[in-house]
């Protein structure tokens, strides 16, 4: 009898620490990568239909390469996007981009937005297409740590 | 009596410059003014540049300095309300170009130098080691060996 009590005790406790780490976890990270690539997906959708998914090799290509302005992504974020950026011109340290490396990436609509209007303006001249985000953050996940 | 009177003039002009270097302490900043103004560079203090210099700043974000640095009006707006409770007022830190580089304001020209061609100021940790927190005191000024002020 004693021991089935103390196993439902046990079970509760389990329930409510879940529930704690649960409202911590959403606290801390408003969206998850997933909820990005979906969003992007269904913006691809709009305009092809036929879309058959992201790539990390396209994502990785767009990631690496100029795009007919000075800079590239990796300019800053290194050709290793699990490791740690630098700055071109000021030299400030930039935490790694992939969230493989750095779990706070990509969890927060706000700050992904800010940076993809910025950073796609300073390296394509324009806005990013959905189609070039989801590819790249595609290859952001793709990475070994 | 000269040698006097030039020892208590030394030890007062000495113990003043003591005194103002110890207060060059501008931090801790906003939270949200290190997020949106210091991931790219230091947050500057605000302190430092007058309301208009700042003014300038905010109002051409999308260009700045060869970047787009640009802020959503939500974001934008406590930020201006931060840098104008916090700007400096004296005339030295007013803007002097167009783009109202805080570097080119006659204070910091007057402090630093120019900085020496194909070089940038922007980074402040270069000299001032703990400038990401706001400390510019001269306890935390380490100048490096080859350092030479331009004019």
């Amino acid at each position: 009898m004693a021991k089935i009590k103390f196993g439902i005790r046990g079970h509760g406790l389990g329930v409510v620490a879940a529930w704690v780490l649960g409202f911590f976890s959403s606290v801390g990270y408003a969206e998850t990568p997933q909820n990005f690539l979906d969003t992007y997906a269904r913006e691809v959708r709009v305009e092809n239909p036929n879309f058959k998914g992201f790539s990390a090799s396209a994502g990785a290509a767009f990631y690496k390469n100029t795009h007919g302005a000075e800079w590239r992504c990796a300019s800053c974020h290194t050709d290793s996007p699990t490791s740690l950026g630098e700055h071109v011109v000021t030299h400030k340290q930039i935490q790694p981009l992939s969230p493989v490396a750095n779990p706070a990436r990509f969890t927060d609509a706000t700050k992904v937005n800010k940076w993809f209007k910025r950073n796609c303006n300073d390296v394509v001249q324009r806005e990013c297409t959905a189609e070039e985000k989801g590819n790249v953050l595609t290859y952001l996940l793709s990475v070994k740590p | 009596m000269n040698l006097t009177r030039a020892l208590i003039v030394s030890l007062v002009c000495h113990g003043a410059s003591l005194a103002y270097a110890d207060n060059q302490s501008y931090g801790p900043y906003s939270k949200s003014y290190v997020e949106d103004c210091g991931s790219c560079h230091v947050p500057y203090p605000p302190q430092r540049m007058t309301q208009q210099g700042w003014e300038t700043q905010m109002g051409n974000l999308s260009q700045h300095y060869g970047t787009d640095a640009s802020l959503d009006a939500a974001a934008a707006k406590p930020i201006m309300a931060y840098l104008t409770a916090n700007a400096g007022i004296k005339p030295k830190l007013a803007p002097t170009g167009p783009t109202a580089r805080l570097t080119e304001t006659r204070w910091f020209v007057g402090e630093h130098g120019k900085a020496p061609a194909g070089k940038s100021f922007s980074d402040c940790t270069q000299c001032h080691k703990e400038a990401a927190q706001g400390d510019f005191s001269e306890r935390r000024l380490q100048i490096p060996a080859n350092w030479r002020m331009g004019r």
